[in-house]
């Protein structure tokens, strides 16, 4: 089986390496006959980046699958770059512990997780994987094999140089394997799904739960169309334009704690309409919550906000609303970032993307994810890098001399 | 370089008048005594008077100061408070030092945004004390807290008795502003969420002044705990404390902190500030943070851990005094060990939280061995161990033999998987000991990246990455300065 296009280029050779050192030499001889690398782990966000003009090899990570170590007493563990997210938290689960990293990709591999950062809701309390990862093994485009970090949560030794490596998506060096700090699963979980009618209401119900002292593991906005999931017949959720607004608070903690939370937030929040969801219907909500932006079609574009600006984001969804029927806004509101999904022809795509993009004031970090080709060739999906980008670019050229890795997609 | 001219002034006159042009009179120290003020930071035997001394005061000057440096291929050391415990800011000879205290204003109070933006000489607890009347802190605390700075925290990414559940200075920056060694101003990530691309800030936090000199920092802020609770269990032995911590993290608790100070350690603290802590082998210290039902809950689950280990004692902090007083005894460990010992030498080494009962084996096998007394005192849930190795420097050789008992230590560290340091950093002092950690590949690739910040080597030459020594200098603990042999001078 050939290897799938990216945006409609067709990769010449698909590599497959079954150990790390194979993969540093496939590195090596690509280096030094200048053939450009994509890595690729389960492929799902392989689309993120801008049109190459060529392939000339895709990188698979799909058999450099192991979980190499759980140290469960010492709440670490290491796993091979393609091993996959769910398989990992499965393996883990035995011991009560995991890794708290979602994707909205079942496929998602530890090294595309990394080299993307990419996070889910649970990013409010646990972070995003760079803060997570404690150590990284990398093959160079010189065929070097280095690691750094360690095995342990508390390390300043040397730089950090898997940090570095989070968020080049497979720009800079191939991810290996991985170690990471670990979570013990909670004892308890249940979600306050609130809903609201305006959007000043909205506004205020956050404003009063950033100076409470609730802490819940997400908080998370949803602006858009009618939910198809678990609790769509309840008539108070979901169906229904009147209450276009929902904010989700997942708490974690003991039984008896979460229920209280519960309350509380209730309490402060004031919404207009609220469920409460536990066990299968909770994990059912947050796996549809999770993957809605990416199972409807449409451009999806990610940017951010300062927290305290959410009023001018529901601005502009709602203004958006009026003119295209499909839109939707998923974040997270406690941190302020999200990502807007857009079912429109590609010239309204574009213009959302640079409506964003002048809104310099409010909106920040405009990086589209998913858009028409047509749209990707018009401008640039990064954005600009500011005075940053010179700096990045300088350490693309002493990591990745030849420049063969992810070539011309970025970020660097 | 730049030719010496004459003997106090080796930057020569011309550098010097250019940079006196850029900060004035005032921000320049040449006068050789107030030269001394900068001869070392917080390890206080390595020690090198430097030529000059500039304290910009701002931004545009420490610019300015840093292209002239480039333009003579001067190299540079920057300086928050001094209070580094791995000689990051020991002045380099031929080298100029750029003191940062002046840049100490807080720029921005965001609370709506729980963003707080200030300038790098601005101290950690400052932070702290601008938004604790909201009710929010600044989560890191270094036992330095009063006096570092926090231009210092970002360089060395420290950490604090609470890193175990908040993690890292590296967790709660979320922007800084930057110099490059060329003099170019860098933005990096911003006060707003998911700047795209390779994590240029989290590799520029912890890099040890070794990549650009920090201007600007902006942090994040918390909301104070609606909760915190505070134990103390005193042991028999350090093995059924560790017990009671194992079965903790088992539990599936993440605590605030997990501190264990050991029977030398407690009878330093007692002597010194009186903490009155129960007669124990090993006293277990365990703080749990969070909302009221959570707390309540677990912490009943660790005191009920605590006695089951055998604790011969549980005293629980009953209001702020008491949670205080636990503080005070475990925070003032390092400073009372004058009590018990002439001189000390405090080492920082990392293992697997569950190697902790083997390695300290070791350590009490090596203490038998070597005749030096080890206290020991750690951050247990995060397998930090800070031994105190003691000695009297009057007895000939055995200063040395301190060096050699802290550098058989880390050795151990290394054997059990884990860490050179955990939080006081690399510096001048352990840099020959990163070959034992890394590999020479490891280390180019570090050194790679250095040069894609710095070609020319100028930001901190000769910290964290191992050189060979300068005649006559020993790693180890403090030696007198010749000054203060005679009397001289004395030390603050």
């Amino acid at each position: 089986m050939g290897p799938a296009d990216v945006d409609g280029v067709t990769p010449r050779e698909l590599v497959e390496p079954a150990s790390a050192e194979e993969v540093a030499a496939v590195l090596a001889s690509a280096s030094r006959e200048r053939r450009s690398v994509v890595m690729r782990g389960g492929g799902t966000k392989l689309g993120w980046g801008r049109k190459p003009s060529a392939i000339d090899v895709i990188l698979s990570t799909r058999r450099l699958n192991e979980v190499v170590a759980h140290e469960h007493a010492d709440l670490t563990a290491t796993m091979q770059a393609g091993a996959r997210l769910d398989e990992v938290n499965r393996v883990l689960a035995r011991h009560g512990q995991w890794l708290p990293i979602e994707s909205a990709f079942d496929e998602a591999t530890i090294g595309g997780v990394v080299a993307t950062n990419d996070s889910g809701p649970l990013r409010h309390r646990y972070g995003t994987p760079r803060d997570l990862l404690i150590g990284i093994r990398l093959a160079l485009t010189d065929g070097r094999l280095i690691k750094a970090g360690g095995n342990v949560v508390k390390n300043v030794a040397g730089y950090d140089v898997g940090r570095l490596i989070s968020g080049s998506h497979g720009s800079l060096a191939a991810i290996v394997s991985a170690t990471f700090k670990l979570s013990p699963l909670p004892a308890a979980s249940e979600t306050l799904v609130a809903t609201f009618a305006r959007a000043d209401a909205v506004v205020a119900a956050l404003s009063n739960f950033a100076s409470s002292q609730l802490e819940p593991a997400a908080v998370e906005l949803r602006v858009g169309p009618a939910v198809a999931g678990p609790y769509d017949s309840r008539a108070h959720v979901g169906a229904g334009c009147s209450r276009p607004y929902r904010l989700l608070l997942k708490f974690e903690s003991t039984p008896a704690a979460v229920d209280t939370y519960i309350d509380r937030a209730r309490a402060l929040l004031k919404p207009d309409g609220s469920d409460v969801v536990s066990s299968q219907s909770e994990l059912d909500l947050w796996r549809e919550h999770i993957q809605a932006p990416w199972r409807s079609p449409g451009m999806v574009v990610r940017f951010a906000w300062l927290p305290a600006s959410i009023g001018a984001v529901l601005a502009f969804v709602d203004e958006l609303r009026n003119t295209v029927s499909d839109v939707e806004l998923i974040g997270r509101a406690a941190l302020g970032s999200g990502v807007l999904r857009v079912d429109a022809d590609a010239r309204v795509q574009r213009s959302v993307i640079e409506g964003l993009r002048s809104r310099s004031d409010a909106f920040h970090h405009v990086v589209v994810l998913r858009a028409d080709a047509a749209v990707k060739e018009q401008l640039d999906v990064w954005g600009p890098l500011g005075d940053a980008g010179a700096l990045g670019a300088s350490v693309k050229r002493a990591l990745d001399p030849k420049g063969i890795l992810n070539a011309g997609r970025g970020p660097v | 370089m730049n030719t010496t001219t004459r003997g106090a002034d080796p930057l020569g006159s011309a550098f010097i008048a250019e940079l006196r042009r850029i900060v004035g009179d005032t921000g320049m120290v040449t006068e050789p005594l107030e030269l001394l003020t900068y001869e070392c930071d917080g390890l206080p035997h390595l020690r090198h008077t430097p030529p000059a001394v500039v304290l910009p005061s701002s931004a545009e000057q420490v610019q300015a100061v840093v292209r002239l440096c480039h333009r003579h291929d001067v190299p540079f050391v920057a300086r928050g408070h001094g209070s580094g415990l791995s000689g990051g800011a020991l002045p380099i000879p031929g080298g100029l030092l750029i003191g940062l205290a002046r840049l100490n204003r807080v720029l921005d109070v965001d609370i709506p945004n729980r963003r707080v933006t200030v300038e790098p000489g601005v101290t950690n607890l400052e932070i702290t004390r601008q938004v604790a009347p909201h009710g929010f802190y600044y989560a890191p605390d270094p036992s330095s807290q009063q006096v570092c700075s926090i231009g210092g925290n970002v360089a060395e990414n420290s950490g604090g008795a609470h890193c175990l559940k908040y993690g890292f200075t590296v967790h709660h920056v979320l922007a800084v502003e930057a110099v490059l060694s060329n003099g170019d101003l860098v933005h990096l990530d911003s006060a707003i969420a998911d700047a795209p691309g390779p994590d240029l800030l989290g590799v520029l936090i912890g890099s040890e002044g070794t990549l650009a000199i920090v201007t600007k920092v902006t942090v994040k802020i918390l909301r104070r705990p609606e909760a915190v609770q505070t134990l103390l269990a005193a042991y028999d032995s350090i093995s059924a404390a560790g017990t009671a911590v194992s079965e903790i993290i088992a539990a599936g608790i993440i605590p605030a902190a997990v501190e264990i100070m050991d029977g030398v350690s407690l009878i330093a603290v007692e002597a010194a500030v009186h903490p009155n802590f129960p007669p124990a082998e090993a006293i277990l210290i365990v703080e749990l943070d969070g909302p009221v039902a959570e707390v309540y809950e677990q912490f009943a689950q660790v005191e009920a851990i605590c006695h089951r280990a055998g604790a011969t004692v549980v005293e629980v902090a009953r209001d702020e005094a008491q949670r205080a007083r636990i503080w005070k005894g475990r925070k003032g460990a390092f400073a009372s060990m004058g009590r018990v010992t002439p001189n000390y030498y405090v080492q920082d080494g990392v293992v697997p939280r569950t190697k902790l009962p083997e390695v300290l084996d070791r350590i009490r096998q090596l203490e038998a061995r070597c005749g030096l007394r080890i206290g020991n005192v750690f951050h247990a849930g995060d397998g930090n161990l800070h031994p105190l190795i003691c000695y009297d420097e009057r007895i000939p050789g055995q200063s040395d033999l301190a060096a050699k008992v802290g550098a058989e230590i880390l050795e151990y560290c290394i054997d059990a998987g884990g860490s050179l340091t955990g939080e006081h950093g690399i510096g001048a002092d352990k840099a020959d000991y990163m070959p034992k950690m890394f590999s020479d590949d490891d280390l180019d690739v570090m050194l790679t990246v250095r040069r894609a910040f710095d070609p020319k080597g100028l930001c901190n030459p000769g910290k964290v990455f191992p050189t060979p020594r300068l005649c006559g200098e020993v790693p180890g603990p403090y030696h007198a300065h010749p000054l203060e042999k005679a009397g001289l001078a004395e030390r603050f």
